[in-house]
């Protein structure tokens, strides 16, 4: 970096711990989600949902519906002319054609002047269903003669993997179902294989070898906002959609494709959303609400219930690995051979290779043959939830990990610490790990008290109880997309910044500060501005821990070159070579010469001037960078259990996480904090609970089981910071890493106080209690 | 069916209003009176994002139909500060408690009729009594601490 970006002392910017910006108005309930929105004229959405996982459809009556007064518009496939067969995703797929093939899927859709209405009309469409048999069970799904799940032909979409992972495999290694493959199902729609070395002489020369079966059920991204959008038409045949997403860029090219608009001619505009964590990606219930507002001519408003949501959301494939290690009696790690299903419901679209990349590489086995494959089932698709596949396959190795050092009578942590790849070692794709800070975070995490103090906190369980204390590594590779920004300086010496990034975490006051800190004022001058699709540049989406890595990246570019222009002026001003220039306090000074200067309000206005010569400050970025950023994060569960009953109590939990430089530690903290609990929630009460015939049992938040303040103690968080060579200051990811390791913390603290491996989410008193007992828990 | 009307005081304000019969408070106040403070995040009780005081007691305003109202004193997140913020509001905004910010209403207005009920609760208490707002961002932990220090601060205050 050349002289002109050193500043000579240090602004209010990068690493102070500040509240958003927001703040204010949204203790105040000011803040405006898309449920919030009027328009003029504005009409209600509800959507006819199927009651059967699989189902063809015979008849469609809606006469009576669209007779009921009040009712603008009743659609079924039938009026939607861009509607295909064969939707490669579930955007594509707007109404049912003839066939459901989950249960909560849309056949008929209603627009109204009020809800009450809306809802009525439903009750009054007439489906004429033939059920047909429907795949449940992704292991049966897999088998030869199972019901098939999308039509014949259907193409596999990877475009998740491609977002999220950001992993290259290597040709071959994985590849879509449609290659030839012996022993492909009719429901196996993507596979990968990866291996290096001999593994059956692995396993042969291994003291001990261990086999287990790890299940992590489908669970929701539990957002409080339900998904929700509003669409409008003008005269123009121009759409806008206020919507509620994580990306307003994706949510835009997904509407376009879908309905054969050009880009230019649907303005996405990211209202407040709340909460995401992966689920508000890919489009929704925004295809049937642009269609349903072009057929009425009106504004439409949808959003869906909390039962939508939980029956027909984008929840998180179920994740089932048998995972099979041997190792010498030392503890030399010798061969892993994996088998992964991701169950993804009715369409294509989960990750692969993170799984792959987790299981044969996060340690370093000489030998490893791993094989993966989608298998989709009749219930709704999957998507992202934060650090996608990670905390499943974490839960399978870190176990595995524990369960090996525990069989050998090694100290888990140093088991672990020896065997952690290190930076520059190959991962299953032969591409090199980055640099990363996972022994660093295991170094700190062995050095808590909870960890250094576990045997007295096992000795200390009062009568009728156990204690335990369990840890776990995880982390999650790091996510890239290109994206732009802008900076301008304004009249009065203040700093505006644009990017399209939808702002969720918090990440809006990071960027600021670095863009304080690039150019050379308090973030207190800076204001950030999340544009819509028409003003903002290009910009990713909120997801995958890439905005402060990659966006910032793109912002503190923008502010660089928006200094280096604010002193290219000041050196006319001030007849000084811009090498000597410094921006101090407001004013660009000539080094060791403070009273030559000129302030920034003065450039600022010199810009804007009518006559003026000067240039206005307006600086810009794009970045496509290729340099992941892994971040890894280590948590420690200080437990209690009942054995009558099973139950869990959390008597304390820590994180421990490589920010890499925390821009922001207060923001960090809350990434910390609420990936950990929604990491608790998989490992002890979440599941989205299926009967044999394919149908939600539990669609309430009453009987899906999030965690409660009551349930939980303070979570700790302790910030590691090693520093990446290409993130913004160091900058790594934070948002997923905490979400990735504490079902493997509590199985190893459940193992820890009462002796029994768990090897299946949610670690529920039920299923402690029947192992304790030594019987198989009953399906729950 | 004929709608009916609502006469009620709220945020310190008397009303009247005509509603469906069988609308809900929150419908009510979100549509009808543009209180759009108040969340619906499930509508079935279980979030706790439409929480408002209904005669100062804490009620999930999704349970409640809007005539139930009648007469009665309504406070929405809108009418928790008067004037500047709430130490609540205040409390959490420097703690960063916001993320998302859907929950955020409903557990201010828990927190506030806690606190009203038992002005220094311990945390366990806090726990207990924000226990039936669902948060997904933030693992409540900067939740608790937000509103222990209003309480400290505004039962210190009131002894001075």
């Amino acid at each position: 970096m050349s002289t002109i970006m050193k500043t000579t002392r240090d602004v209010r910017g990068v690493g102070l711990a500040i509240p958003r910006a927001d703040g204010a108005e949204k203790v105040t309930g000011r803040v405006e989600y898309v449920a919030d929105i009027k328009r003029k004229g504005l009409l209600h959405a509800k959507l006819l949902r199927s009651p059967h996982a699989h189902a063809r459809i015979v008849r469609i009556d809606t006469a009576k519906a669209r007779a009921l007064p009040g009712v603008r518009a009743v659609l079924t496939a039938t009026d939607i002319p861009e509607l295909k067969r064969k939707a490669p995703t579930r955007a594509h797929a707007v109404l049912a054609i003839d066939r459901v093939v989950f249960a909560g899927q849309p056949v008929a859709a209603v627009a109204a002047d009020e809800l009450a209405i809306a809802e009525e009309a439903l009750d009054l469409i007439d489906v004429e269903y033939q059920v047909l048999p429907a795949a449940v069970d992704p292991l049966q799904s897999m088998q030869p003669g199972a019901p098939p799940v999308a039509d014949a032909g259907t193409e596999a979409d990877t475009s998740e993997a491609l977002a999220h992972s950001a992993v290259a495999m290597a040709k071959g290694e994985t590849r879509r179902a449609d290659a030839p493959e012996p022993t492909k199902a009719v429901n196996v729609s993507q596979t990968a294989h990866v291996k290096r070395g001999d593994v059956a002489k692995g396993f042969a020369e291994s003291d001990v070898v261990i086999e287990h079966t790890y299940r992590v059920p489908m669970v929701h991204q539990g957002y409080l906002e339900p998904h929700a959008v509003l669409a409008e038409w003008d005269r123009t045949g121009h759409l806008t959609l206020w919507a509620s997403t994580q990306g307003s860029f994706n949510t835009r090219s997904e509407v376009a494709d879908v309905l054969g608009v050009d880009e230019n001619r649907i303005t996405v505009i990211p209202v407040e959303c709340g909460g995401g964590f992966g689920g508000k990606i890919r489009a929704l219930c925004e295809p049937i609400t642009a269609v349903l507002a072009r057929a009425t001519g009106r504004p439409v408003r949808y959003v869906m219930t909390r039962r939508e949501e939980l029956e027909a959301g984008m929840p998180a494939p179920q994740v089932i690995i048998r995972l099979k290690t041997g190792v010498k009696r030392d503890g030399t790690l010798m061969a892993l051979e994996a088998e992964t299903v991701l169950e993804s419901g009715a369409f294509s679209g989960a990750v692969l290779a993170v799984s792959a990349v987790f299981l044969g590489s996060l340690y370093r086995w000489p030998a490893f043959d791993i094989k993966g494959s989608e298998v989709l089932t009749h219930k709704p698709s999957v998507a992202a939830y934060r650090a996608p596949v990670a905390p499943q396959t974490i839960f399978a190795i870190d176990s595995q990990m524990e369960a090996l050092a525990r069989a050998l009578g090694l100290d888990p942590v140093e088991f672990r610490a020896r065997h952690l790849s290190h930076p520059g070692e190959p991962m299953v794709n032969n591409q090199p790990w980055a640099s990363h800070g996972g022994h660093e975070v295991l170094a700190s995490a062995a050095g808590h008290r909870f960890w250094k103090e576990r045997a007295a906190w096992k000795a200390s369980a009062p009568a009728g109880r156990v204690r335990g204390t369990g840890l776990s590594l995880g982390g999650w590779l790091g996510g890239l997309q290109p994206t732009g920004a802008t900076v301008k300086l304004n009249p009065d010496g203040t700093v505006s910044v644009l990017t399209g990034q939808v702002d969720i975490a918090g990440t809006n006051i990071a960027l600021a500060q670095i863009a304080a800190s690039a150019y050379g004022v308090d973030f207190e001058k800076v204001r950030i501005t999340t544009g819509d699709t028409d003003v903002a540049p290009v910009t990713g989406l909120s997801a995958g821990s890439k905005t402060v890595y990659t966006v910032g990246v793109a912002v503190m570019q923008a502010a660089q070159d928006a200094r280096r222009q604010t002193l290219e002026v000041a050196a006319g001003e001030l007849e000084a070579a811009v090498e000597d220039l410094d921006i101090v306090d407001g004013r660009v000074v000539v080094r060791g010469m403070p009273d030559r200067g000129v302030t920034l309000t003065q450039i600022g206005r010199k810009g804007n001037l009518y006559m003026s010569k000067v240039q206005p400050i307006l600086g810009s970025a794009r970045t496509a960078f290729t340099q992941q950023a892994p971040a890894f994060a280590s948590e420690i569960a200080r437990i209690e259990l009942d054995p009558d009953t099973g139950e869990v109590t959390l008597h304390g939990f820590v994180v421990v996480q490589d920010a890499g430089r925390a821009i922001n530690p207060l923001g960090v903290e809350g990434q910390m904090q609420g990936g950990a609990v929604q990491s608790l929630g998989i490992a002890l009460t979440e599941q989205l609970a299926y009967d044999d015939q394919g149908r939600l049992t539990n669609p309430s938040l009453l009987d899906y089981r999030k965690l409660t303040a009551a349930d939980l103690p303070n979570i700790e968080t302790i910030i590691v910071e090693v520093p990446s060579p290409s993130g913004p200051f160091g900058a790594r990811g934070v948002g997923e890493p905490p979400i990735v390791p504490a079902p493997a913390a509590i199985a190893n603290a459940v193992e820890d106080a009462a002796a029994v491996r768990i090897t299946e989410c949610p670690l529920t008193p039920e299923r402690i209690a029947m192992k304790l007992a030594g019987r198989p828990a009953g399906k729950s | 069916m004929a709608k009916q009307v609502l006469s009620c005081t709220i945020n310190d304000e008397p009303v009247e209003v005509l509603i469906q019969p069988y609308s809900t408070l929150l419908d009510a106040l979100r549509e009808d009176l543009g209180l759009t403070g108040p969340k619906e995040g499930c509508g079935t009780g279980d979030c706790g994002a439409c929480t408002v005081h209904l005669d100062g007691q804490p009620v999930a305003s999704c349970l409640v139909l809007a005539m139930q109202a009648r007469n009665r004193n309504v406070r929405t997140i809108e009418g928790l500060a008067k004037g500047a913020l709430h130490p609540l509001q205040d409390a959490f905004v420097r703690h960063g408690a916001p993320q998302c910010g859907f929950c955020i209403p409903g557990v201010l207005m828990a927190a506030a009729a806690l606190l009203e009920a038992n002005p220094r609760p311990t945390e366990e208490e806090i726990r207990y009594g924000i226990a039936g707002n669902l948060c997904r961002c933030t693992g409540y932990t900067k939740i608790v601490a937000a509103i222990a220090e209003a309480a400290t601060l505004t039962s210190e205050g009131a002894r001075a």
